[in-house]
């Protein structure tokens, strides 16, 4: 059996899959589903310092080939999270990641020292990239001082490992990636939402209450992929890759570009047992390809650039990753 | 219309017991009370189709072979269906139990658009996600206070066939309804939209039907038809509500509801984006000080989609 565990910072985790933020609630309450022991790590909605209602109604769209969300990021609060959510977390046995929102770097800042002493907490993924406040404006996932800025901050509030969650929608994700990089972040999740919009040419009506939103699911995972390349070139800490995976070879597609681990967000919604149903079929797709551990096929992508310790396995047979189903 | 704050909070005369049908709420095992969590009996699995039968003018009955059979479930529950082999949209769409024939999952499908045009097509043998049962259902139906009138509107007829079985069955160990005690009025547009309404009439109750066109039954809508047989004495002033169906039904009856006092709980049909608690994309305005608490919004799917008409601010 290929073996699965894959490190990130001081962390190890059993497989290399995780579910994403936003996608899976707390994860544990999902257990019936994808019980915790069978994935990597737990990612949660992201919480924010004072509770957020979350935005109007309609907040969800599905279009021609993804789908759109405009949540909000609806949540409790910290204090909520603390008191009513972390306790049944406790006894987890999966590495728990609490996914932290801010409008400024105090609020990280506030967020981070407040986890800081949560034993349930084995790492905290920094959203830098939700497109649903603040107007999309996106100012911590756009400008790289600003995202150095943040993650500096959280890295001197807390001893935990950090992941920064990266947003898609910018012209150059590497730097980005380094700016986290050089600020002390153990890890990049690549990516967040593509902004989008959806509307009926009828009425008039947007798709959503907020006329603008995040864009994800299967139809994005080119794209997503991409960044996720473009960031495990740019940097030496492990990237995470997370748009578009519904099945065991999107994930090993992510692995293959360079990718430590991945997140799966929206095919959730389709089946809540997946992230469990990749994390277990992933032994038997590397033992079939002769791959003796995951970690072999991290960044075996052809593409010209020169990795330490990344065995290429055979190249599959039949179909190249264009090839067409119809 | 928004009611005014601060109502008197009542405990519902019966409560939501979970015996004979589980009702899917966290609190029946008492595993994380405070987060929203899907129901201890929901699973996901792949189930095939065994038949499709057309139903009224743009409806078909779809029956699902999961790999093991449930229990009951609890009438207005509901399941996530999303077809497998690539037909269906990439998320999945909540459809009401209908009927489980020996150990099946039967379910009443309107084509509205992508999703439901690819269960009401489905080939026999087609491979279908199922996952539930999900929700809480209907509030236990029980013989032994004000009779029960059943308000469907159009494809909201759904969750009334074994609603209607099981109050005449018993719920929950309470007492059976009588045939008299519950009074099912189902509106439609038209004739061809009052789904299988033969075999809800074979169930025993008491079944009117009203069509906005007049092509069947009482000329009106349901509320209207409420009125005329309250005014005719042929059902008594206080009576307990259920009631399904497009939203501006469901205002309009919790407004009657509210304004008379009356018991009353309305099964919405909010879009879903997963059924299980996790995408936060089915919001439902609570009432500011009601039973379900201060936050402002609740999950249809996993805190419904059946609400009590004063626990929420609108219906959508
Ligand atoms: C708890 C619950 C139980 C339900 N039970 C049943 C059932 O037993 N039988 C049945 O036929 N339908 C039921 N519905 C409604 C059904 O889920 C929708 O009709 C379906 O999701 C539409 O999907 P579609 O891809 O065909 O349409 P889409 O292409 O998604 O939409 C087509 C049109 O339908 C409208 N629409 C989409 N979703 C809904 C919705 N939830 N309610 C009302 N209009 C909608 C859209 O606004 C659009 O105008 C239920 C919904 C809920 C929430
Ligand atoms: C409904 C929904 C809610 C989300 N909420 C969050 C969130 O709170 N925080 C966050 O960092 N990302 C959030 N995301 C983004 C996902 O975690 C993920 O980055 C993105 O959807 C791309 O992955 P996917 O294509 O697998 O869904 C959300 C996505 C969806 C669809
Ligand atoms: S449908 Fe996803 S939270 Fe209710």
């Amino acid at each position: 059996m290929a073996s699965l565990a894959v490190r990130i910072g001081p962390l190890e985790l059993r497989n290399p899959v995780l579910s994403a933020s936003g996608t899976f609630g707390h994860g544990l309450e999902m257990r019936a589903f994808t019980p915790p022991e069978s994935v990597g790590g737990l990612v949660s909605k992201t919480v924010t310092v004072r509770p957020r209602p979350g935005n109007p109604a309609p907040r969800i769209c599905e279009t021609g080939a993804g789908f759109l969300n405009s949540i909000g990021l609806e949540n409790k609060g910290i204090d909520h999270y603390v008191r009513e959510v972390l306790p049944t977390m406790a006894d987890a046995d999966t590495v728990v990641v609490t996914n932290i929102g801010g409008e400024s770097v105090e609020e990280f800042v506030q967020l981070a020292e407040r986890l800081d002493g949560e034993g349930a907490v084995a790492m905290l993924e920094v959203n830098l990239s939700c497109p649903n406040v603040q107007g999309g404006k996106l100012p911590f996932a756009t400008r790289p001082e600003m995202a150095e800025a943040v993650i500096g901050a959280v890295r001197a509030a807390t001893s935990k490992p950090i992941l920064a969650k990266l947003s898609p929608n910018v012209s150059d994700i590497a730097a980005m990636a380094r700016a986290v990089e050089g600020a002390g972040a153990d890890g990049v999740t690549a990516v967040n939402t593509l902004l989008g919009m959806a509307v009926d040419w009828r009425t008039g009506k947007p798709g959503l209450g907020t006329v603008q939103g995040g864009y994800s699911g299967p139809a994005i995972k080119p794209v997503a992929l991409r960044c996720a390349w473009a960031c495990a070139r740019a940097v030496s800490i492990p990237v995470v890759g997370c748009g578009g995976i519904a099945g065991v070879d999107d994930a090993l597609e992510y692995l293959a570009v360079g990718c430590t681990a991945v997140q799966v967000g929206t095919s959730s919604f389709s089946d809540p047992g997946l992230p469990g149903r990749i994390a277990g079929e992933m032994a038997e797709r590397l033992d079939a390809a002769g791959v003796a551990a995951v970690t072999d096929l991290v960044g075996s992508i052809r593409d010209g650039s020169v990795r330490d310790g990344a065995g290429a396995p055979a190249a599959p047979r039949g179909g190249g990753p264009c090839a067409s189903r119809t | 219309m928004r009611r005014p704050r601060g109502r008197p909070q009542v405990e519902p005369a019966v409560p939501f017991a979970a015996a004979s049908f589980a009702d899917g709420r966290a609190r029946t095992r008492g595993i994380l009370p405070r987060v929203p969590a899907p129901p201890p009996d929901a699973r996901s699995a792949l189930a095939a189709v065994v038949s499709v039968e057309p139903c009224g003018d743009d409806g078909a009955l779809v029956r699902l072979r999961p790999p093991e059979a449930l229990p009951p479930v609890r009438a207005s529950r509901f399941f996530m269906l999303r077809r497998e082999d690539g037909t269906s949209p990439l998320i999945p769409r909540p459809f009401s139990i209908y009927r489980q024939p020996d150990g099946d999952l039967e379910f009443l499908v309107k084509v509205m658009g992508r999703g439901t045009r690819a269960l009401a097509e489905a080939p026999v043998g087609a491979p279908v996600r199922v996952i539930g049962p999900l929700g809480n259902g209907w509030p236990t139906l029980d013989g032994e206070g004000d009779p029960w009138v059943l308000l469907g509107g159009g494809i909201g007829c759904a969750p009334f066939y074994l609603a209607i079985r099981q109050a005449l069955a018993g719920m929950d160990g309470a007492a059976p309804v009588p045939p008299e005690g519950v009074t099912y009025l189902f509106g439609a547009a038209t004739a061809g939209l009052l789904y299988d309404l033969d075999a809800v009439r074979a169930l025993g109750a008491r079944v009117e039907p009203a069509t906005d066109d007049g092509s069947a039954g009482f000329r009106g809508n349901v509320l209207q038809l409420l009125e005329r047989l309250q005014a005719e004495g042929q059902v008594p002033r206080r009576v307990r509500l259920l009631a399904c169906g497009p939203e501006p039904m469901l205002e309009a009856v919790r407004d009657h509801a509210l304004d008379r006092g009356l018991d009353c709980w309305l099964s919405l049909e909010s879009l879903m984006g997963c059924g299980v608690g996790i995408c936060n994309g089915c919001p439902v305005p609570t009432e500011p000080e009601g039973p379900l608490g201060a936050w402002p919004n609740a999950k249809c799917c996993v805190e419904g989609p059946v609400f009590e008409a004063r626990a929420i601010a609108s219906c959508g």
